[in-house]
């Protein structure tokens, strides 16, 4: 079969699982349903301020393999919903930002510049149509680029790469992790190396499961979603009540803008792309590298864009920071366009480059059946590969969200300002409650809400001492990856030790491991 | 603990001596093999290599920190450790609620022990309920500076809404902590 068959049993796929309910006689698919209401809890969550997509994400996991299972059938309608979130909640990060000044997720942050700025002179539904359209150009731009650079890049892979080269992108990936995000190399090498000890817990080739002080409880190493949702979200929970503790309660301006005023022509929006292209490529190029967030996406973007309209401006034109309609799109742009993009190491070599990628890739390894990789990619001289036709229903599954974030986005982003209102004093605690719920659903054990909770405090510490949790989670995932190809490659190559700088193009990844390393340690630690 | 200025110097310090003793000490003691080992004449890489590797990196982490800090890194203070003694408290106490609540008062209401009803409305959501609700509104209040009627009312709701969430439509599933007892 060729790839095209492949790319349409993948669309099919969606259109075709099981029935979730009729109209008027055409079925319509749980896939589907599943999509929709991912997007709408998406737009939801990313309009709540303390809430944010992976949040979401971690949450739902649990509920979603509770209700859809581990087979094959479940993958679709999980996965969409995941991704449903990880794209509403973008969009949806920026109703709060332009209508409370208050961003609602903390890529959204910049928004808040001229977005609400524009609210209070009267105009917040034309900064609303700017961040809608901006948000939805850049999302889909990336989905583009995906849909085309991931295959090839997981074909280059296949074709070049062999185990110690493997080994050597692994060790480069979480180099390059540990050196950027963060506050300083050094942190990120010390949660990337407590990330790498926790995964060796109870793994390992001998009878006896290492390092567990011989405790039964684990036996079985530390549960995977345990451990990544006490960091994630749990350390970040305890982090946030505590700042609510010590700095106290702000009231918050709930004193909506109106949402009417100018409306968006098409004098404007071609006055506005220009600004959503430039940033779009920018959201993309950094989704796709490992570690790099949207955060530092919409910072840049937002940037680049400043010194580029300070040349241009008209002398009547608000400046940036004061109501500029360039400025909220630079940051929607950017910021949504990391969202497909960071799907690529993901789905070509199997590696998360961002928390929203940790729960993809949590999901896909949950229910089994797909192996994010470059053999996701491999074409078979006979037959079907299921993985490939997943891998085009994954895509599907996001142009499908994009559908409806062109076609409702705009309307459901008016209409989730109210979320803004919702205390977060409350709502982190109701969180806890329901994610040491999930994770005992889960693990059917006190012990792993324990774990959890003890993940959490580790959490909750790096985050004070500046040190990021996403070192830790990604080497987390990948350690037991790692250690196995690690193990295969120095077999392969007969116990050469030197595995590593032997082989040209590992000892170029190890090459460049130390170079990213040593080029972010000459930076002064900020 | 760790002074304002020399908070990366401390963190620094702390890693190098984790490290060192995950290398030295935990390592050698909790691992049966090697770093490399000897298998019907084939050489293959041991169960500490990966470990050892990983305590490598943190090493080197905290050299790093300790020799290039950064003056205006977040510390750990007191009000964090004073934080984290209250916090784990209240999770600690309303774990135990949910826990021993169940079976306490299945014990003083009924003569079936509640193992046997652990799956029986009301008896499972005993412990869940009151746990549930304990820490929600303990954390609130103290989020808040004030205990409230109406903090206790938020977690008895949030606390049922998740009970029914998973117990009504998932037979299979059980809450906390009813697959413990």
């Amino acid at each position: 079969m060729t790839v095209w068959d492949h790319a349409l049993l993948g669309v099919a796929s969606i259109f075709s699982g099981p029935e979730a309910f009729s109209v008027l006689g055409i079925s319509i698919s749980i896939t589907l349903v599943m999509i929709a209401l991912g997007f709408l809890m998406g737009i939801t969550v990313g309009a709540t301020p303390g809430l944010a997509g992976p949040m979401a994400m971690a949450i739902a996991l649990p509920i979603l393999i509770s209700i859809f299972g581990y087979s094959q059938d479940a993958f679709l309608p999980v996965m969409g919903f995941l991704i449903g979130i990880m794209k509403g909640a973008t969009l949806g990060g920026a109703v709060p930002a332009i209508l409370f000044n208050i961003p609602g997720t903390p890529d959204a942050y910049m928004t808040t510049f001229d977005g609400y700025p524009m609210a209070q002179k009267g105009q917040a539904k034309k900064a609303l149509k700017v961040a809608h359209l901006s948000s939805v150009s850049g999302d889909t731009f990336s989905d583009i680029v995906l849909v085309l650079c991931a295959p090839f890049l997981a074909v280059l892979v296949e074709s070049y790469i062999d185990l110690p080269e493997k080994t050597g992108l692994l060790i480069l990936s979480l180099a390059f992790i540990a050196a950027v995000i963060g506050d300083s190399v050094g942190k990120g090498l010390i949660s990337m190396g407590l990330g790498l000890m926790a995964a060796m817990v109870a793994t390992g080739e001998d009878f006896y499961p290492r390092l567990t002080f011989g405790m039964p409880e684990l036996a079985q190493g530390f549960p995977v979603a345990t451990a990544i949702l006490g960091v994630l979200i749990l350390g970040e929970v305890f982090k946030s009540i505590e700042d609510m503790v010590r700095s106290g309660i702000r009231p918050r301006d709930t004193i909506k803008s109106t949402v009417d005023g100018d409306t968006l022509t098409f004098k404007d929006v071609k006055r506005l792309a220009p600004y959503i292209a430039r940033s779009s490529l920018i959201g993309t190029i950094i989704g796709a590298l490992p570690g790099i967030g949207s955060t530092l996406a919409a910072t840049l973007g937002y940037t680049y864009a400043r010194n580029r309209y300070a040349s241009v401006k008209a002398q009547d034109d608000p400046a940036f920071g004061e109501g500029a309609p360039e400025g909220i799109a630079a940051t929607e742009a950017a910021n949504s366009a990391v969202s497909g993009a960071n799907l690529i190491p993901v789905l070509s070599l199997g590696i998360p480059g961002n928390a929203a990628a940790v729960f993809l890739i949590l999901g896909m390894e949950s229910i089994g059946g797909f192996n994010p990789g470059p053999s996701v990619f491999r074409l078979p001289s006979d037959g079907i590969n299921p993985e490939l036709v997943m891998a085009f229903g994954l895509f599907a599954a996001m142009f499908l969200t994009n559908g409806l974030n062109w076609t409702i986005g705009g309307v459901l982003m008016r209409a989730v300002g109210v979320m803004a209102r919702v205390s977060t004093e409350v709502l982190l605690p109701v969180v806890l409650l329901l994610t040491l719920t999930a994770i005992y659903v889960q693990e059917t054990s006190m012990a792993a809400i324990w774990i959890a909770v003890g993940f959490g405090i580790l959490g909750y510490i790096m985050r004070r001492v500046g040190m990021s949790p996403l070192p830790f989670v990604i080497a987390f995932i990948l350690g037991g990856n790692l250690e196995q190809t690690a193990r295969q490659a120095f077999a392969a190559t007969g116990g050469d030790p030197f595995f590593l700088f032997t082989h040209p193009i590992a000892a170029l990844f190890m090459l460049m491991s130390l170079a990213v390393i040593v080029f972010n340690l000459r930076k002064s630690p900020s | 603990m760790f002074s304002r200025l020399t908070g990366d110097k401390w963190l620094g310090l702390l890693a190098i001596a984790a490290a060192l003793l995950f290398i030295f000490v935990w390592v050698p003691l909790d691992t049966e093999t090697g770093l490399i080992e000897k298998v019907r004449r084939q050489v293959r890489l041991g169960d500490s290599l990966g470990p050892v590797l990983a305590g490598g990196v943190i090493l080197i982490g905290g050299i790093f920190t300790f020799a290039r800090p950064n003056a205006d890194a977040a510390t750990l203070t007191r009000h964090n450790l004073r934080w984290m003694v209250v916090l784990l408290s209240i999770i600690t106490i309303s774990l135990v609620l949910m826990r021993f609540a169940g079976p306490l008062v299945t014990s003083v209401l009924t003569e079936t022990p509640y193992r046997a009803l652990r799956s029986t409305p009301p008896w499972n959501y005993i412990g869940y309920l009151t746990g549930g609700t304990f820490l929600i509104a303990a954390l609130i209040s103290v989020a808040r500076g004030k205990i409230t009627l109406s903090v206790m009312l938020v977690g008895i709701v949030a606390s049922l809404v998740f009970a029914l969430l998973y117990d009504l439509p998932f037979d299979d599933l059980q809450l906390p902590p009813n697959g413990d007892v």
